[in-house]
């Protein structure tokens, strides 16, 4: 498989002035593989979404390197990080970010926005499609559930058709049920062979990865195979069953 | 393509915050409608001036009796040195001369038909006076070389005169008083309408100079003679040549003013563009002042917005937008709320402008300088105010945006 982002000896140290620095990433090395559902863990603090940041152009390391798709992408000045995130890099974070009173449809097409394609056609819709909302295009954020929210901001970021999908805590504000709604369309995109990368804090969330990387203090504590890949849908559905249980 | 897509991206969000999006609007609106409408009266007091120049006729010019040097009627004492003789030499004397109306006046003068009266001004005039202000009978004649000889007691009324006391009736052949002493009417002057100084020019009645001076007004002198030349262009060597004589048949010494006042159309203009220029200062100041503050509303409005919209700029940066693309959405929304708002000025300043004239009389002219003028000041007002919110905006890091 080849490799979408490899991590060499990153550090990152935040320093303010005349505070003590602080050392979020401490010479990190990893590699994550085209196709690969991968799950960051860490406590608050831990360097976990520092560590996506990196990877995800949205910083640069203080030191070492960061490869993606080949490119050293660590050396690279705003625009052209700009550019690979925008042609690369799909994103979802914790609080959704979606725009308020802008509908579903145009939430899906910003980054299509900032794309060098000439033509953006049918691409917004099929994204919506694909996360199971084409019937909510013209819905805006307020008038959709918080696991609707998220399908959204899920279909902003594949618009693009992009190498990696980094998600930041994607579960952190959702309910039990939109959560594993949410992790299940993570494994029906990963067994489309999209490359997933979740940081979650939650133990139970990255059970559904297919591999776990452990970060504490900033070094990576272990990066194991996931022996025991859960199904979101199992869990879907036993939820279904409880509810007609309680009626 | 993407900067088609940006564009509609800005359009899409000033149309998300219309209260935001209103308030930014209306200090431009109310400086551009300012702006228009000075921008309009201004206008309409110049081109009423020149119409003027060009009424009174590019190869004449005015002869007050009185000294001053500025422009308007001669004030204060009376003068009484400028006579019907020196119309006469200046006639005979310069022969670039073509023609000369000696005239006086007395405004006010109460008009009596049938128990019927009303004010008007009455003119003394010579009978030359039709042809060198090109102003004739419309009915019956004009005053004559006999009238003036035997000093007859005959006049030619304007319009507004008959108009007011005959009605629909013919008036050539009655007799009306004019003051004290009855006089025949003999023809109605062509109607002119109002003058370029808001009075009406047809509320007049004319009668033969010498009948004025010795029968009415008991003088010896006139208010002034309108001089007509052959060529416009022998105007201000004309002007000095009547200076000379004048001040010869006056034997006003070296050093002595002027007890007359020759104005010409150059003047006239030359004024003109004086009074416009005062109203010009006075308009870049209005100008200025509104837009000014419309400037620093938008300014600080679009930089609270910036801060408001911390999480969307991070948003738009961390899925690939540049610093220039933020940068130019925050210029365009700005620029177009102003432009907007000028436009929307423009049409409020001459929907204003034209209810102004309707009700006041106040001469305006709706042009193109004045919508132009307003498109220019609202679009840099845009450029300017955006600037340093966009700058702002396109300076923010998106991790640290996105934090909110």
């Amino acid at each position: 498989m080849k490799p979408i982002v490899r991590v060499e000896n990153v550090s990152k140290v935040y320093q303010k002035d005349h505070e003590v620095p602080i050392h979020a990433l401490r010479e990190v090395s990893m590699e994550i593989a085209e196709g690969e559902f991968v799950a960051i863990m860490g406590a608050s603090g831990s360097g976990k979404s520092t560590l996506m940041n990196v990877m995800g152009c949205l910083d640069r390391p203080t030191q070492g390197k960061v490869l993606l798709d080949g490119d050293p992408v660590s050396t690279f000045d705003d625009e052209r990080l700009a550019r690979i995130r925008n042609k690369k890099i799909g994103f979802v974070f914790q609080t959704f970010n979606l725009m308020p009173r802008t509908s579903a449809m145009e939430n899906v097409e910003l980054p299509l926005v900032y794309s060098d394609r000439a033509d953006i056609g049918g691409l917004a819709e099929a994204a919506l499609k694909q996360v199971g909302l084409a019937d909510r295009a013209r819905h805006y954020p307020g008038e959709l559930s918080g696991g609707q929210q998220q399908r959204v901001a899920i279909a902003r970021a594949l618009v693009n058709d992009p190498e990696i999908v980094l998600a930041d805590e994607p579960t952190g504000n959702l309910d039990t049920r939109s959560s594993y709604e949410i992790m299940a369309l993570f494994q029906d995109l990963h067994g489309q062979g999209r490359t997933l990368v979740v940081v979650t804090h939650e133990p139970d969330i990255a059970d559904y990865a297919t591999r776990i990387v452990k970060i504490t203090d900033g070094r990576i504590e272990s990066d194991l195979e996931n022996q025991n890949v859960r199904r979101a849908r199992d869990e879907l559905e036993r939820l279904d069953d409880s509810v007609e249980v309680m009626r | 393509m993407k900067r088609g897509r940006i564009i509609k991206s800005a359009f899409r969000s000033l149309g998300r915050n219309k209260l935001r999006t209103f308030l930014m609007m209306i200090g431009v609106v109310i400086g551009i409608t300012a702006v228009t409408m000075v921008v309009s009266v201004g206008l309409g007091a110049e081109k009423r001036v020149m119409s003027r120049v060009e009424k009174f006729g590019l190869k004449s010019m005015m002869v007050f009796a009185g000294g001053g040097r500025e422009m308007g009627r001669p004030s204060g004492e009376q003068v009484s040195t400028l006579r019907t003789a020196d119309s006469e030499a200046m006639l005979r004397e310069i022969p670039a001369i073509a023609g000369a109306a000696p005239f006086n006046r007395t405004p006010g003068k109460t008009v009596s038909y049938q128990g019927e009266s009303k004010t008007a001004t009455l003119f003394g005039v010579t009978s030359d006076w039709a042809a060198v202000w090109d102003w004739g009978a419309a009915r019956g004649r004009f005053i004559t070389p006999e009238d003036e000889q035997r000093m007859a007691r005959v006049c030619v009324i304007g319009r507004t005169v008959q108009q007011e006391l005959f009605g629909d009736a013919d008036p050539i052949g009655e007799q009306v008083r004019v003051g004290n002493v009855l006089f025949e009417i003999v023809g109605v002057l062509e109607p002119k309408g109002t003058s370029p100084g808001g009075g009406d020019m047809d509320n007049r009645v004319k009668i033969p100079l010498s009948t004025f001076m010795r029968r009415v007004a008991n003088v010896d002198h006139i208010a002034g003679i309108k001089v007509l030349l052959h060529d416009g262009r022998d105007m201000e060597r004309t002007a000095e040549t009547i200076r000379e004589l004048l001040r010869e048949r006056h034997a006003l010494a070296p050093g002595e003013p002027d007890d007359f006042r020759i104005i010409t159309p150059t003047e006239v203009t030359q004024f003109a563009e004086k009074v416009a220029g005062t109203f010009n200062i006075f308009l870049v100041l209005v100008a200025a002042v509104s837009l000014i503050a419309g400037g620093f509303v938008i300014a600080n409005i679009m930089l609270i917005s910036v801060s408001e919209r911390r999480a969307e700029i991070g948003l738009r940066k961390a899925i690939g937008a540049l610093g220039k693309d933020i940068r130019f959405q925050f210029i365009l929304e700005s620029v177009t709320v102003t432009l907007t708002g000028g436009i929307i000025g423009i049409a409020l300043g001459f929907s204003g402008a034209v209810i102004l004239r309707s009700a006041t009389q106040i001469p305006v002219a709706v042009s193109w300088e004045g919508a132009a003028l307003g498109v220019v000041f609202s679009t840099l007002v845009g450029l300017i105010a955006g600037i340093q919110p966009a700058r702002r905006a396109a300076a923010l890091q998106p991790i640290e945006a996105l934090r909110g």
